[in-house]
């Protein structure tokens, strides 16, 4: 990988954006969740579709998702990630700190302009 | 929360990878067909979208390594694929592999156990007691007095009760203030019969000890009624009451009480658990000391242990105590008090020992892993390539030196383990060797009087911390000896070592300083052992050739137990008399007597001081001489000689003129400018005096390596000085043509012949008795020579690795050199100049070493300097030979090389 500017900017948002993915469209495969970001972002991010895959194990070894085997419209195998109880909450209050860091770094970033 | 689930997940993932593997297997192709189906609905080719599909993912492996980052430990995967990595490499060469295992087993179990001694002595607390570090005694410091000079010797002067209550009521820095003695006694109306350890103790020590019993209760603090009870050990219980549930409520009959002879019927009261051994292990009960009746009895003493007041320093509390001390003592001995910590005094004696055989033990340690360091940088040298290869597919270097730290591990575990097997031999043996002394009792009925010629050697085990520290050792032994090649890998340069040959592909020139560097360290290390070995060894033989002054060829020595009640001094004295006449007209016995001390019985009796004018005031003196209370023949049949005036003979004896004998010491200190001959003198406030009609030749008393102290000799049937003159009973030497086996049966027979009551026992050869009493410093000189001579071994090895490396590598330029006319003693001289370089470094290193080590160890040597020069020399012989071998066989083999089969080979 390079571009560090660009990991560091993906590091922990992507747990955040994965989980507001889930949120408004329901449980995802993989594949469809990273249609999901391409589509959101709108080019304006560029994402290896494996990137997904730790930060799917992450949030599922925080118990805020849960994966499951399921089936596609077209009759393909896919696992399924949906959002826990738990997870919403996780969704709730991160989104809060997030609002809050960004505020403050806008904040910071208007005083040194 | 999350977190912590987090862990546990991630720990889970790890023991579980093989499932979550093949889940994400699954998931990844599913995700790829689910993109290939898109692609191929917007008209791709089967081929073009299986390929986009991977590139869109961002290829699969990369994928599987992100996932196994984020689901498991990172670490923790490497350390596993290092592991098996490191397994499969090493089965594959067995012989190193073997050998390093070995040589690290070695080191880690020998330093093991030694730490197990030395922890158990020195530094674990007393097992009988919460806090033992508080506990503290009272001893008595005299200067030496010996003309020869020396240390201050310690006494155990006992104190009364009475002066212990004195001390309890104003010693503020004390408390539990209690008096401890351990006697020998005759124990009557129990299932084995026998002299028995007792500890004789104030009702406060078991309150000072926090002792719990296991079975009834604990002596009763009344004087009276406790004097009349006995509290059973464990093993007590066990060996005389054959641990009988409802002993307590039986009775038992006590002979001797410290010189009092009185049958005294003691009603057993309680069991303590096994754990509580005080003062001694081989204590089998306690009781209370019989209250003075009268003004003629003596006053019973004891040692004096107390436990310092809480938050109270020993400074603060011996300068309180000072005064009051002094005050108590004004009538006794001249000698000073001091208070001193009980596991102090305990393991004084050893403490310098034990602290030169730890560090001996670890430079031991050093030289195995310097050894198996040697082996791995050679193994990691020959396997640079292999490195290299690694290198060039991605390993990092610190994932390269991780590998080499991992397999150092690796080995350090298993060595470890082969260490446990080591450590448990080396400790039985250890147990073997320092009990040397009651194994050898031939009678083997109960306890010698030797007891455990160790301290608390029977606590000394492989616990819970011993193999914490073998653990910790071994991981740490095997991240040391990986060490060297870690620091290899992470310099592998994967171009250069791809393409070099030879030489150069084995890691080049700085690798092999290191090697050589090593075998330096290794051979100074073993030349430290070795020449600690040698003056240990040469000071026990300095030991064991001293003119003792008394025969030991043929002399058995051995006591008689007599019903105390039944036997007074005087009929205990014909008693004596008679046995030794009888055994006299044993076949093969040439002479026969008694005495209240045989050489090396630690036992002193001053007799008040030998004197030349009367006074019935007098102060006792504790170093008045060390009174001998002997019959007729004792010094002919110990071989003494008479050097001046006459032995006793059939002039001497009851009502008799009274006539003694002194030794040299005694003459020179107390006469040194007249004939002692002729000379009356009077002992301690006896007002009667004493004609001196010999002088005897010195002997070694007290130990082979203390000087002779002075000493003087009488009949005891001469003198009822209304204290017994056999406290422990008469020892008994007799000279015969026989072994001291065969003349067992005939002892008991006779002994039992006189009296169906008397017990025979401590039968023993006099040899055993003074061999017994060098039990340490014999220990001592073993373990150190045992490690010196696998040091060496060792050293010699890793020369010897070292050297076939060198010639192996050079084998090229050797081919070269001959090629071009040298001769093979050319050749062998090269290799020989290598290695003696080698060689002589270390040796010279290893001479500093020694040094260092000598001068901390000179307290433990006798009649040899520690910077003795001839020691140092035979240790530079004795090690040079060794290494001729090492560096012969490689430089043979160099000799052997064939100029044109070598240079093909380039």
């Amino acid at each position: 990988m390079s571009g560090g500017d660009r990991i560091a900017l993906l590091q922990g948002t992507l747990d955040l954006i994965v989980l507001r993915a889930l949120d408004t469209m329901g449980p995802l495969h993989a594949y469809a969740l990273a249609a999901r970001l391409a589509q959101v972002a709108d080019a304006q991010l560029t994402l290896n579709q494996g990137t997904l895959y730790p930060a799917l194990v992450r949030l599922e070894q925080k118990g805020w998702i849960a994966g499951r085997w399921g089936t596609t419209e077209h009759g393909r195998e896919a696992r399924y990630y949906a959002l826990t109880a738990a997870g919403r909450r996780a969704l709730k209050g991160e989104t809060a700190r997030w609002r809050r860091l960004a505020g403050l770094v806008e904040r910071l970033l208007g005083d040194e302009a | 929360m999350a977190r912590l689930r987090a862990l546990v997940s991630r720990l889970r993932a790890f023991a579980r990878r093989d499932r979550e593997e093949a889940a994400l297997t699954r998931e990844l192709a599913a995700h790829l067909q689910l993109i290939e189906d898109d692609l191929i609905r917007r008209g791709q080719t089967r081929e073009d979208a299986a390929r986009a599909a991977r590139v869109a993912i961002g290829g699969v492996d990369q994928v599987r390594e992100a996932h196994r980052d984020a689901r498991s430990i990172g670490w923790l995967e490497d350390l596993r694929v290092d592991v098996v990595y490191g397994v499969r490499s090493f089965s594959k060469s067995r012989g190193l592999t073997l050998a390093a295992v070995a040589t690290l087993a070695l080191g880690i179990g020998a330093t093991s156990a030694i730490f197990s001694v030395v922890y158990t002595v020195l530094l674990k607390p007393l097992p009988y007691a919460h806090d033992a570090n508080s506990l503290v005694r009272l001893v008595a410091i005299m200067p030496s007095t010996n003309p020869a000079g020396g240390p201050p010797r310690r006494l155990d002067l006992g104190f009364s009760a009475d002066e212990a209550r004195t001390l309890r009521a104003s010693a503020r820095s004390l408390t539990g203030v209690s008096t401890v003695a351990s006697s020998l006694l005759t124990l009557r109306g129990v299932d084995a019969a026998g002299h028995v350890t007792i500890g004789i103790v104030s009702p406060e020590v078991l309150g000072l000890l926090g002792a719990r019993p296991a079975l009834g209760r604990l002596l009763s603090s009344d004087p009276d009624q406790g004097a009349h009870e006995i509290l059973l050990s464990h093993a007590g219980w066990l060996r005389y009451f054959g641990a009988d549930p409802a002993v307590v409520g039986r009775t038992v009959t006590l002979d001797t009480v410290l010189g009092r002879r009185v049958g005294r019927d003691l009603a057993v009261v309680g069991v303590m658990p096994p754990a509580f051994t005080f003062p001694r292990v081989e204590t089998s009960g306690w009781t209370l000391p019989l209250p003075p009746t009268g003004a003629t009895t003596g006053v019973f003493r004891g040692r004096l242990l107390a436990r310092l007041a809480p938050g109270v320093s020993l400074e603060a509390a011996r300068a309180e105590l000072t005064p009051i001390v002094r005050d108590l003592r004004q009538h006794g001995p001249e000698v000073t008090y001091e208070l001193v910590r009980e596991q102090d005094e305990l393991v004084g004696p050893v403490r310098p020992a034990m602290l030169v055989v730890g560090a001996t033990v670890a430079v031991l340690l050093l030289i195995a892993c310097l050894n198996v360091t040697n082996l791995l940088l050679a193994r990691a040298l020959s396997r640079a390539r292999e490195l290299a290869v690694r290198a060039a597919l991605g390993a990092s270097r610190s994932r390269l030196a991780r590998q080499a730290l991992t397999d150092g591990a690796l080995l350090g575990l298993v060595g470890g383990a082969g260490g446990l097997a080591v450590a448990a031999a080396a400790l039985a043996l250890f147990r073997i060797l320092a009990t040397a002394l009651p194994r050898l009792d031939l009678t083997s009925s109960g306890p010698g009087w030797g007891g455990a010629s160790f301290p608390r050697l029977e606590e000394i085990a492989l616990d819970g911390t011993v193999l914490t520290f073998m653990a910790t050792l071994a991981i740490g032994a095997g991240l040391v000896v990986g060490l060297a090649s870690a620091i290899r890998a992470s310099r592998t340069d994967p171009f250069g070592a791809m393409r070099a040959t030879g030489t150069a592909a084995r890691g080049g020139a700085g690798a092999s300083s290191a090697r050589r560097l090593l075998v330096v360290a290794q051979v100074a290390s073993a030349m430290t052992l070795l020449v600690g070995a040698l003056l240990l060894s040469r000071s026990l033989q300095h030991l064991l050739s001293t003119d003792t002054g008394y025969q030991t060829d043929g002399v058995t020595t051995f006591q008689v137990a007599l019903p105390a009640a039944t036997y007074p001094d005087a009929r205990l004295l014909t008693f004596a008399d008679i046995l030794i006449s009888r055994l006299r007209s044993l076949p093969g016995v040439q002479s026969a007597a008694y005495a209240n001390q045989v050489p090396m019985v630690q036992l002193r009796d001053t007799a008040g001081g030998l004197w030349t004018t009367p006074d019935p005031t007098r102060k006792p003196q504790p170093d008045g001489g060390d009174a001998r209370y002997v019959s007729r023949d004792y010094l002919p049949t110990l071989g003494i000689r008479v050097i001046a005036g006459r032995d006793f003979d059939e002039r001497d004896g009851p009502g008799q003129p009274r006539v003694l004998l002194v030794n040299q010491a005694l003459a020179r200190r107390q006469f040194p400018d007249r004939d002692p001959l002729g000379v009356q003198v009077f002992l301690g406030r006896d007002t009667e005096p004493w004609t001196i009609v010999g002088v005897v030749a010195d002997v070694r008393q007290f130990g082979l390596d203390a000087a002779p102290e002075p000493q003087f000799f009488i009949d005891g049937r001469q003198w009822s000085r209304g204290m017994p003159i056999f406290p422990a009973g008469p020892y008994f030497v007799m000279k015969a043509t026989r072994p001291t086996a065969s003349l067992v049966a005939d002892l008991r027979a006779l002994v039992q012949d006189l009296d169906p009551e008397a017990a025979l026992f401590n039968v023993m050869p006099m040899a055993t008795i003074v061999a017994s009493s060098v039990a340490r410093p014999r220990l001592y000189a073993s373990l150190v020579g045992a490690f010196a001579v696998v040091g060496a071994v060792l050293a010699a090895i890793g020369l010897y690795g070292v050297l076939a490396f060198l010639v192996q590598e050079r084998t090229p330029e050797i081919g070269v050199r001959m090629a071009l006319g040298a001769s093979r003693a050319d050749v062998v001289r090269m290799v020989a100049r290598q290695g003696g370089g080698l060689v002589g470094a270390g040796l010279l290193l290893g001479v500093v070493g020694a040094v260092v080590l000598a001068r901390a160890a000179a307290g433990l040597l006798y009649g040899i300097r520690p910077l003795d020069p001839a020691t140092y020399v035979i240790a530079v012989v004795a090690f040079a030979a060794v290494a001729a071998v090492a560096i012969v066989v490689p430089a043979r083999r160099a000799s052997r090389v064939d100029p044109l089969t070598s240079l093909r080979c380039e």
